[in-house]
C-alpha cells in the first residue's frame, strides 16, 4: 500500500497531457477493432434500414426507380390490420411463454440446486433441449402435435378414456399459439435455468443458516432468503425472455406459417412475409425498425427496474 | 507403408493441382436448381454426361431449396452471382423476364426441341408483352381429383372418363356429403392443405377453381385485382370452399398429406397434382381412379406450369448454356427418371413415351385436361404478391372468416403494389 501511494505522485509528474495522450492512443488501438467490426456489421446495417425504410426499395432490383417515401412506409404499416394482429400476438405469446417459460426454468432450477446424486448429470439433461436446435425440436414436436392421431392426442384420449376429443393443437386458431407456446418454453427454458442455478449459487449459505438458528422452516427461508435474493436474476429473467418473445419466429415459420386464420402471424414473420415473399424490403425495413423501437422501450424499462432493484 | 502413403498423397495432390489448371482454361457454366434429393442427383449425372460430351465445359450446379428458392435467387441477384442457367417456377417468369434477368431462348435452344413443346408448355415459358418464349421445361403439370373406387361404387357416384363429362358443382357437393356418411370415410376430401398455407399450391390448384368459377385473381387486361378477386363469382367459390370445411368434409391441415392412401383410407377423394399418382397408385393398386376437375361453372379449368428453365441476361456464355438445356432435354437418362417419377410431359415426343399419359393410360385425363383446361396463372411481375395475398386470404376463408372481407383485402394489396411499382410498365398500357 504505501509502496503504490508514493509511487504514485511520480507518474502525476509527468505532464498530463503526454500520459493521456498515449494512453489514448493504447485505448484507441484497443477499441479499434472492436469499433470497426461494430460498425460494418452492426450501425450501418443499422442505419442503412432507417434509410431503406424511407424508401420503395424492392428485394430485387428492378426496371423502376427507387423512391424516397418519406413515412409511407411507416403509415401503411399502421393502417394493416395483419400487422396489428402480429403485434397482438406477440403479446399474447408473451404474456403466455413468461408463466410458463421461467416458471418451468424457475422449478427446474430449484430442484437441481438440491444436493443430490449425479446432480451434474441431471443438470445436463435438463439443458439438453436448450443446446438442441429449434428447427429439430419443432419437426419433432410437430409430428407429437399431428391431428387427429398424433402422441398428444393419442395420451390426452387414453387418460380422459376418450371423453375429450382430439385436439387440433396447431390447426385450431385458438390452440395454435398456445401450442407454440409450450414447444417454446420446453425448448428454451434451460437457459432460464441455468441463469437461476447461478443466481442461487450466488446466495451466502450463511444466511440460509441464521435464518435456520433463527428457527425460520423451509417455507420461511425460501420467501425471505431465496426469493429477496433472487431478485435481480428474476428481473434479468424476465426481461431476456420477454425481448426473446418478441422476436419470436422459427417456430412459426416451420410449423404454422403465420395461420390458421392469422393466428401465430408475428411481427418478425410478417417482416419476412413482406421482405421476401412479397419482395418489399422498404416495408419490411420499417417493419424492422418499429420492432427496434419496440424492443428498445423494453430494454430501457429493464433499466429502470434493475435500477428499482439497486443492482 | 509409410513411403506409399506419402507418395499416393504427393500424387493426389498433383492430380489436383492438374485438375485446377485444366479447370481454368475451361468454360464454367453455373446451374441454379431445386428438386428432391433424387432429382438433385439425376442433375448432377446429366452435368457429367453433358462434360464428358463437351470437354471444355465445367458444369457447376448450384443447388436452392424449393422453399427458399426465390430468396435464394434474390440474393445471387444482390450479389452478381447470377448462374447462367437457371430452373425457375412458371408463374415467376413474368417477374423474372421484367426485371431483366431472362433472355430470350429460341435462338440458343435448339429447333426440334422448341418444335416439340405442347401449347401449354410454351404458354407457361412465354412472357405477356413480347409473346417471346424465355423458358423451357420437359415437363409441366396439372391437378386433377383422384377417387377411391370401393367408396365411389358405394354411394352410386357417375366415373366421368374424359374432361368433358367432368363432375358438375351439383354433382360433386351432392358426392361428398353423401361419401360423409359412407363407413370408412373420415373426411370425404383432401385438398392438400398439409402443404402449408405459404405454398404455391393455394394458388396453383385453388385458383383454377375461381376460375371455373368465372372469375380470377386479377384481371388480364386491366391488370387490376379489386372487381376481379373480390367479384361475386370469387366469393361464392370460396364461400363454397369454406362449407366444405366447415362441414369437415375436408382433411385438415395437421393430417399430413397421406390420408387418401393412409391405412384404412380415411379420405375418399384428393384433389391431386399428377404426382401424387406414383405413391397413392402404389398403395392403393386397382382401387385408384383418376378423373378430371370438376366443372364449377360453364367451362372447367386446371392448372398448369412447373419448374422450367431459363437463360440469364448475366450468362457470359449464353450459346454454351442453350446448348446445355437441349442437351439435358434430350437426354434418355433424364427423362427416364422424369417418367419414372410420374412426370406429366411438357414435349410431344415425351408424351409418346409416357404410358402412364398416352390414351388409355391411368393419367390420360390429366393429360388431356392440358390441351382443354389449362389456364396458367397470371403472368404479371407482380405475381408474388399476388399469390402471397391469395394464400393469406385462403388461410382466413378456410378458418371461419368472412370470404368477402378477405379478397376485399387481398386484391386491394395487389393493386397496391401495382400502384406502387408505377403499374409495372408497360403492363400498364396492356389494356
Amino acid at each position: 500500500m504505501t509502496l503504490q501511494q508514493s509511487a504514485q505522485p511520480a507518474v502525476a509528474a509527468r505532464p498530463a497531457w503526454r500520459r493521456d495522450k498515449s494512453r489514448l492512443f493504447q485505448e484507441i488501438g484497443m477499441l479499434a477493432p472492436a469499433v470497426a467490426l461494430l460498425t460494418i456489421f452492426l450501425i450501418v446495417p443499422f442505419l442503412l434500414s432507417f434509410w431503406t425504410a424511407m424508401t420503395n426499395q424492392p428485394l430485387v432490383p428492378r426496371p423502376t426507380p427507387i423512391r424516397f417515401v418519406g413515412f409511407g412506409n411507416f403509415l401503411r404499416i399502421f393502417r394493416d390490420d395483419l400487422f396489428w394482429t402480429s403485434l397482438w400476438n406477440v403479446s399474447r405469446f408473451t404474456f403466455w411463454i413468461l408463466p410458463v417459460q421461467c416458471g418451468l426454468a424457475f422449478a427446474t432450477a430449484l430442484l437441481l440446486h438440491q444436493k443430490m446424486p449425479f446432480r451434474n448429470l441431471f443438470r445436463g439433461l435438463f439443458f439438453l433441449p436448450a443446446i438442441t436446435s429449434m428447427v429439430v425440436v419443432c419437426v419433432i414436436w410437430g409430428t407429437l402435435f399431428q391431428y387427429p392421431t398424433g402422441p398428444f392426442n393419442q395420451v390426452i384420449g387414453f387418460l380422459s378414456g376418450g371423453t375429450i376429443e382430439p385436439i387440433d393443437w396447431l390447426g385450431d386458431p385458438n390452440w395454435a399459439m398456445f401450442s407454440i407456446v409450450l414447444l417454446s418454453a420446453w425448448q428454451a427454458y434451460g437457459f432460464q435455468m441455468i441463469v437461476y442455478l447461478a443466481g442461487l449459487q450466488s446466495i451466502p449459505d450463511e444466511l440460509y443458516d441464521a435464518a435456520r438458528i433463527d428457527g425460520a422452516n423451509a417455507l420461511q427461508r425460501f420467501w425471505h432468503v431465496t426469493m429477496p435474493g433472487l431478485r435481480p436474476t428474476h428481473v434479468f429473467v424476465l426481461v431476456i425472455t420477454t425481448i426473446q418473445a418478441f422476436k419470436l419466429y422459427t417456430q412459426v415459420a416451420i410449423l404454422t406459417q403465420g395461420g390458421p386464420k392469422s393466428s401465430t402471424e408475428t411481427v418478425v414473420h410478417y417482416m419476412v412475409r413482406s421482405g421476401f415473399e412479397e419482395q418489399k424490403l422498404g416495408y419490411a425495413s420499417a417493419v424492422s425498425v418499429i420492432l427496434f423501437l419496440i424492443v428498445l422501450v423494453i430494454a430501457l424499462l429493464q433499466r429502470q427496474l434493475l435500477r428499482r432493484f439497486d443492482v | 507403408m509409410m513411403g506409399k502413403r506419402l507418395l499416393s498423397m504427393l500424387m493426389a495432390s498433383v492430380a489436383l493441382a492438374a485438375t485446377g489448371v485444366s479447370a481454368e482454361a475451361k468454360t464454367v457454366l453455373h446451374v441454379m436448381h431445386q428438386g428432391d434429393p433424387g432429382w438433385v442427383s439425376t442433375y448432377g449425372e446429366v452435368a457429367k454426361r453433358f462434360e464428358a460430351a463437351n470437354p471444355d465445359v465445367d458444369v457447376e450446379l448450384i443447388y436452392a431449396p424449393h422453399d427458399a428458392y426465390n430468396e435464394k435467387f434474390s440474393a445471387a441477384v444482390m450479389s452478381k452471382q447470377l448462374p447462367d442457367v437457371m430452373e425457375l417456377d412458371a408463374p415467376f417468369l413474368a417477374n423474372y423476364v421484367w426485371s431483366g434477368y431472362l433472355q430470350p431462348i429460341k435462338p440458343l435452344v435448339d429447333q426440334d426441341v422448341l418444335d416439340d413443346m405442347t401449347a401449354s408448355n410454351i404458354a407457361q415459358g412465354t412472357y405477356p408483352i413480347d409473346k417471346d418464349l424465355y423458358a423451357i421445361g420437359l415437363t409441366d403439370s396439372s391437378v386433377v381429383l383422384y377417387g377411391n373406387r370401393k367408396y365411389l361404387e358405394a354411394i352410386g357416384a357417375r366415373i366421368p372418363k374424359a374432361v368433358d363429362d367432368a363432375w358438375t358443382q351439383e354433382e360433386f357437393e351432392g358426392y361428398l356429403e353423401k361419401l360423409a356418411k359412407v363407413d370408412g370415410v373420415k373426411w370425404p376430401i383432401d385438398t392438400f392443405r398439409g402443404y402449408g398455407i405459404k405454398t404455391e399450391w393455394i394458388t396453383y390448384a385453388y385458383g383454377p377453381i375461381l376460375q371455373s368459377a368465372g372469375c380470377d385473381l386479377i384481371d388480364r387486361t386491366t391488370w387490376k385485382s379489386t372487381g376481379a378477386l373480390d367479384s361475386n363469382a370469387c366469393v361464392k367459390a370460396l364461400t363454397m370452399m369454406q362449407t366444405w370445411v366447415k362441414n369437415g368434409w375436408v382433411v385438415p391441415q395437421s393430417s399430413g398429406t397421406n390420408q387418401f392412401f393412409a391405412e384404412g383410407h380415411p379420405a375418399a377423394l384428393a384433389l391431386g397434382g399428377h404426382w401424387f399418382y406414383a405413391e397413392a397408385a402404389a398403395s392403393m393398386k386397382d382401387d385408384i381412379v383418376v378423373m378430371p376437375l370438376p366443372k364449377f361453372g360453364p367451362k372447367g379449368a386446371s392448372p398448369n406450369g412447373t419448374w422450367i428453365w431459363g437463360i440469364t441476361t448475366a450468362s457470359e456464355h449464353p450459346d454454351i448454356a442453350g446448348k446445355f438445356v437441349s442437351f439435358m432435354l434430350k437426354d434418355k437418362l433424364y427423362r427416364d427418371y422424369a417418367t419414372a417419377d410420374s412426370g406429366y410431359p411438357g414435349l410431344k415426343s415425351f408424351a409418346a413415351a409416357s404410358p402412364l399419359y398416352d390414351t388409355g393410360g391411368p393419367l390420360a385425363v390429366a393429360f388431356e385436361q392440358a390441351s382443354k383446361t389449362a389456364v396458367a396463372r397470371p403472368p404479371h411481375p407482380a405475381y408474388p404478391v399476388i399469390t402471397s395475398a391469395f394464400m393469406q386470404a385462403v388461410d382466413e376463408i378456410f378458418n371461419g372468416g368472412d370470404a368477402k372481407s378477405a379478397l376485399s383485402a387481398a386484391a386491394a394489396k395487389i393493386d397496391e403494389d401495382i400502384e406502387e411499382n408505377d403499374g409495372y410498365p408497360p403492363f400498364d398500357e396492356q389494356q
